[in-house]
């Protein structure tokens, strides 16, 4: 019999609002200046409240931590900095209760070379296999020409190991030795992890970098067709014991390209649309909506149970891998002046200060990340406008605590600042005695409050999370408009939103051709309030400085009363 | 109402071999009561092979011989003294009945279930065979009944889910056999969180569903009393619960502007009797809301909008023989609550009890008004309906966008 899962319907991801945060940098509960369960679990009432229904937890794992977690040195146990797995069930049940789902990460390219795979690896003779775990080589020179990832800080490939007297193969950092997925036993071992926490009632999984799982000689070694094979037996399983558990891709590729990581439905629920994250960027600066039509142009269709996911900001560099030479020298001329706020192929920084902390443009890049197709992926921190520090290293700049209060260390720990594992943003702008959780929650013009608005407004229209995409071709190409347009499944009832945009710095006119909706009754939707009816003439529209517009398209009603001021007062006695 | 068809009932369809047309579940009655409430059905249905199923013991002499009743013994999860409507516990256990029983109609008395007419059973049944997911009766009251189904339940329910049904609390219900379904799924949710005796709202779920409801006039019948509990916990206990439902269908009401379909002059039932003629005494109740003005005024602010504190401010200042609260003031203030229950503006318990005051209010004006005329008063009470249906608007803008910052 399946194990069930906390959501009912298989398809919940698709109405899903992901909140990816990192247990470390959250809340700490025990004042050692690094966050734990017992921290986050003391903060799922502000997550519940906020609005987000699906947790994505970056790696908790045992791990020497240079990598931010993502270097595992052991699948089926908890970071003791973080808690212990009697943690772990406690917030996975008091998230469950307050009707959220939580995903995990399960890093299968590689692990940690102090993983006790790679250790005994190492001792092994040739050909064992323990030493066939890690993909080995006596020679730097196979799979050459394949690209390297981290720019900044690997040369190569391949390491040179003393101890087994052979090169190994990471397609990241020289600590992170791939897993080789040619021995069946790493297969065992990652279907044993999932076991796990699936166990547990885990309700998804992110595949971390799945398109290097597999090394051919003479290709990039990236999306190679075993990699297809192993994806497609993890998801068979997992339906197999399971009941409405979801697989989250992170292969950032071109949409064709991560096209066949979704199957025929039976891969990948999910996977991340990279290339149109710096696209919306890009189109805001430029004041032009081609980068973003353009990339959605080139995305293919996914079967009916698949979902993209989309996202503004995470964890790790504004990617820049997925845009041309070109696009790429102007995102950093656009976005990353000082050469600080540059890392690999990308910029460190967040939403906020990328935005030069403007709100209009916040929330207009928010309100593009809740309208457009896939299920939007928050970044912890991101709902406040937290800023960055680009004096840390690597991609640490963004992995700052979370800031709950004006007290000391942002309230996120009770330790001597000098302990946290990162110091809290401190800067006049973005710093914690302006920029936090309490002072947004009681100003009610917060961008705390808005974007709990905003996101129970989503939550209220399936149409966002399961419409189609239709975009519209105005004149004016400063403006962004598309329509969302949901059937339900029983026929009971129907969708429609126009969702415009603005993305320039001035108020602009544009003039819509909604023909085909004519007789309709635009209704906004934030306000819940009516627009003249659409006729078969184009339908004009102002737009304010980097703002949107969402107009449901109802069909009209002829006899709503609009109640009058007047009919409430009470005569002067 | 909703025009999705219930699957066709005739006689012939789930053709099992001890297949009944109606499953009735009583309640917990007297022996006298039981024999009438058989007597009763033996009259609506003389024909038709009913179940009867009681949580009481059969009496031995009413195991009736007649071929076209059987009647057997359940165990009740419902609270053992029986709620005044029937709850969470009832609607799950007549599901589990009809899953067993497999009857083309499923007949839930309430309450006081003796004093229901022949005719009104067979009405409700009937609405049922004729294609009805959820039949529910329309008893004459007078206009000093039931107050608070036409100040909050009955214009609420009509505003968000567009069901002109002028009980939606149910005293009695007839059900298909996918709407008794459909309302104990609903039920285990709560039965299963320790909530047997919360309350169901089979008009908002029958609406949520695409299933057709019908309310059917019902002839006098003795009105179960909430038990020996104040205003303050009754009104906290159904509105709080008819609010977390309207919080938990946040969904489906906001997702149309529904037109009102149902004819705007009244056309229900009315019962007046000398005690309705006889003056009532306002000042207590005006006092009351007079006093609150003064002590909860701070509380209300928090939930209220200027405008609408203003017009209480001035209504706190009329005198009693020209009292009367607008129907637009009330239906804002009952939405602004709405609203609160929704964003815990404050402790919702407290939130429930600042509302009895404004009740006490909207009750003393619309008794002064309609002085005793049933007439009059089902009059206001549509209009006082047609004022939250107008005012919808509000609640949903708000509701989307909750800044205090409004008029």
């Amino acid at each position: 019999m399946k194990k069930a899962c906390s959501a009912t319907d298989p398809l919940w991801y698709k109405d899903a609002i992901i909140y990816e945060l990192h247990v470390r940098a959250f809340a700490d509960s025990n004042g050692d200046g690094i966050g734990d369960f017992q921290g986050l679990i003391s903060k799922l009432d502000y997550l519940q409240d906020l609005g987000v229904t699906c947790l994505w937890l970056l790696p908790f794992f045992p791990s020497p931590l240079r990598d931010d977690g993502y270097d595992i040195s052991d699948y089926c146990a908890v970071n003791p900095s973080y808690g212990t797995i009697d943690d772990f069930k406690q917030f996975l049940d008091a998230a469950h209760q307050r009707n959220m789902q939580v995903m995990i990460e399960l890093v299968i390219n590689h692990s940690s070379d102090q993983h006790p795979w790679f250790q005994r690896a190492r001792l092994a003779p040739p050909g064992s296999p323990e030493r066939n775990m890690y993909v080995w080589s006596d020679t730097d020179k196979l799979y050459e020409g394949v690209r390297i990832i981290f720019t900044d800080t690997e040369k190569s490939n391949w390491t040179w190991d003393p101890v087994a007297n052979q090169y190994y193969w990471h397609r990241f950092f020289s600590h992170q030795p791939d897993l080789n997925f040619d021995n069946p036993a790493v297969m065992e071992e990652v279907l044993n992890a999932m076991r796990f926490w699936m166990d547990m009632g885990v309700d998804g999984l992110r595949l971390d970098a799945i398109p290097y799982l597999v090394e051919r000689d003479g290709t990039s070694c990236e999306n190679v067709p075993e990699t297809h094979v192993l994806i497609k037996h993890i998801r068979s399983v997992m339906d197999a014991e399971y009941e409405n558990r979801l697989i989250l891709a992170e292969a950032n590729m071109w949409p064709a390209d991560v096209r066949p990581y979704f199957g025929d439905g039976d891969e990948c629920q999910m996977a991340f649309h990279f290339p149109l994250m710096p696209r919306i960027y890009m189109a805001l600066r430029q004041e032009d909506r081609l980068p973003i039509t353009d990339i959605m142009a080139q995305t293919p269709d996914i079967p009916p149970t698949c979902q993209w996911g989309i996202f503004l900001r995470n964890h790790d560099e504004l990617t820049l891998e997925m845009v041309t030479d070109d696009e790429r020298d102007y995102m950093n001329l656009a976005y990353a002046a000082d050469t600080r706020m540059r890392i690999n192929v990308g910029i460190r920084r967040r939403l906020a200060p990328l935005m030069d902390n403007n709100r209009r443009r916040i929330e207009l890049l928010n309100s593009l990340l809740l309208s457009m197709p896939g299920t939007p992926i928050m970044y912890y921190g991101d709902e406040i406008g937290m800023g960055d520090n680009i004096y840390l290293g690597d991609r640490n700049g963004v992995r700052t605590p979370m800031q709950w209060n004006s007290d000391r260390n942002a309230g996120f720990s009770r330790a001597d600042p000098a302990r946290l594992y990162f110091p809290v943003v401190m800067d006049p702008t973005y710093g914690y005695q302006s920029i936090n959780v309490e002072a947004q929650q009681s100003d009610a013009s917060s961008l705390l409050q808005w974007t709990r608005n905003m996101l129970a407004l989503r939550k209220l229209f399936q149409v966002f999370g399961r419409g189609t995409l239709e975009f519209l071709a105005p004149d004016n190409r400063k403006i962004l408009a598309y329509i969302r347009d949901y059937q339900s499944e029983d026929g009971t009832h129907s969708e429609t939103v126009l969702c415009a945009a603005n993305l320039s710095r001035f108020a602009q006119p544009v003039s819509l051709d909604l023909a085909k909706f004519a007789g309709r009754q635009p209704v906004e939707m934030l306000g819940y309030v009516p627009f003249p009816a659409v006729t078969d003439q184009p339908y004009p529209l102002t737009l304010a400085p980097y703002s949107f517009l969402w107009l449901e398209l109802q069909p009209i009603v002829s006899n709503v009363v609009e109640p009058t001021e007047q009919q409430m007062e009470v005569p002067e006695p | 109402m909703s025009t999705v068809p219930a699957p066709a009932l005739s006689a012939s369809t789930h053709a099992a071999p001890d297949q009944a047309a109606t499953l009735i579940c009583l309640p917990t009655l007297t022996g006298e009561a039981f024999d009438a409430t058989l007597d009763h059905l033996r009259r609506a249905f003389p024909l038709q092979p009913i179940i009867v199923a009681t949580p009481d013991p059969v009496p031995t002499r009413s195991s009736s011989d007649e071929s076209q009743i059987r009647i057997l013994n359940y165990t009740s999860s419902s609270s053992p003294h029986g709620a005044w409507v029937p709850t969470a516990a009832d609607y799950l256990n007549a599901w589990t009945l009809a899953r067993e029983h497999h009857p083309q109609a499923v007949l839930l008395l309430g309450a006081e279930a003796a004093s229901v007419s022949p005719d009104t059973l067979r009405r409700l049944v009937s609405g049922v065979f004729d294609q009805q997911d959820l039949v529910l009766p329309r008893y004459p009251v007078g206009p000093r009944d039931a107050l608070v189904n036409s100040a909050i339940l009955y214009p609420l329910t009509r505003a968000l889910f567009s069901q002109h049904v002028r009980f939606p609390l149910p005293i009695d219900a007839a059900l298909s056999p996918r709407m008794a379904e459909r309302l104990a799924t609903t039920a285990q949710r709560l039965t299963s969180t320790n909530q047997a005796d919360a309350f169901v709202w089979p008009v908002a779920e029958a609406a949520v569903a695409g299933f057709s409801v019908r309310d059917v006039a019902g002839d006098q019948r003795t009105l179960p009393l909430p038990g020996a509990i104040d205003l303050n916990s009754l009104l906290s206990n159904v509105a709080g619960s008819l609010f977390a439902d309207i919080e938990a269908r946040a969904s489906f009401w906001q997702r149309a502007r529904l037109a009102t379909t149902a004819p705007r002059v009244p056309t229900y039932a009315t019962r007046s009797t000398a005690a309705d003629a006889n003056p009532l005494d306002l000042a207590p109740m005006i006092d009351s809301f007079r006093n609150a003005y003064t002590n909860l005024r701070e509380l209300w602010s928090l939930v209220l909008p200027p405008n609408s504190l203003l017009n209480l401010k001035k209504l706190s200042l009329t005198p009693p023989e020209t009292f009367r609260m607008p129907d637009a003031l009330w239906a804002r203030t009952v939405y602004d609550f709405v609203l609160a229950y929704r964003l815990r503006t404050i402790n919702r318990t407290h939130l429930l009890g600042a509302m009895t005051p404004l009740y006490l209010a909207w009750v003393a004006s619309h008794l002064r008004m309609v002085d005793g005329d049933a007439t009059l008063a089902e009059q206001h009470i549509e209009a006082v309906a047609t004022a939250f249906e107008s005012d919808k608007p509000y609640l949903v803008a708000r509701w989307r966008w909750p800044d205090r910052f409004n008029p």
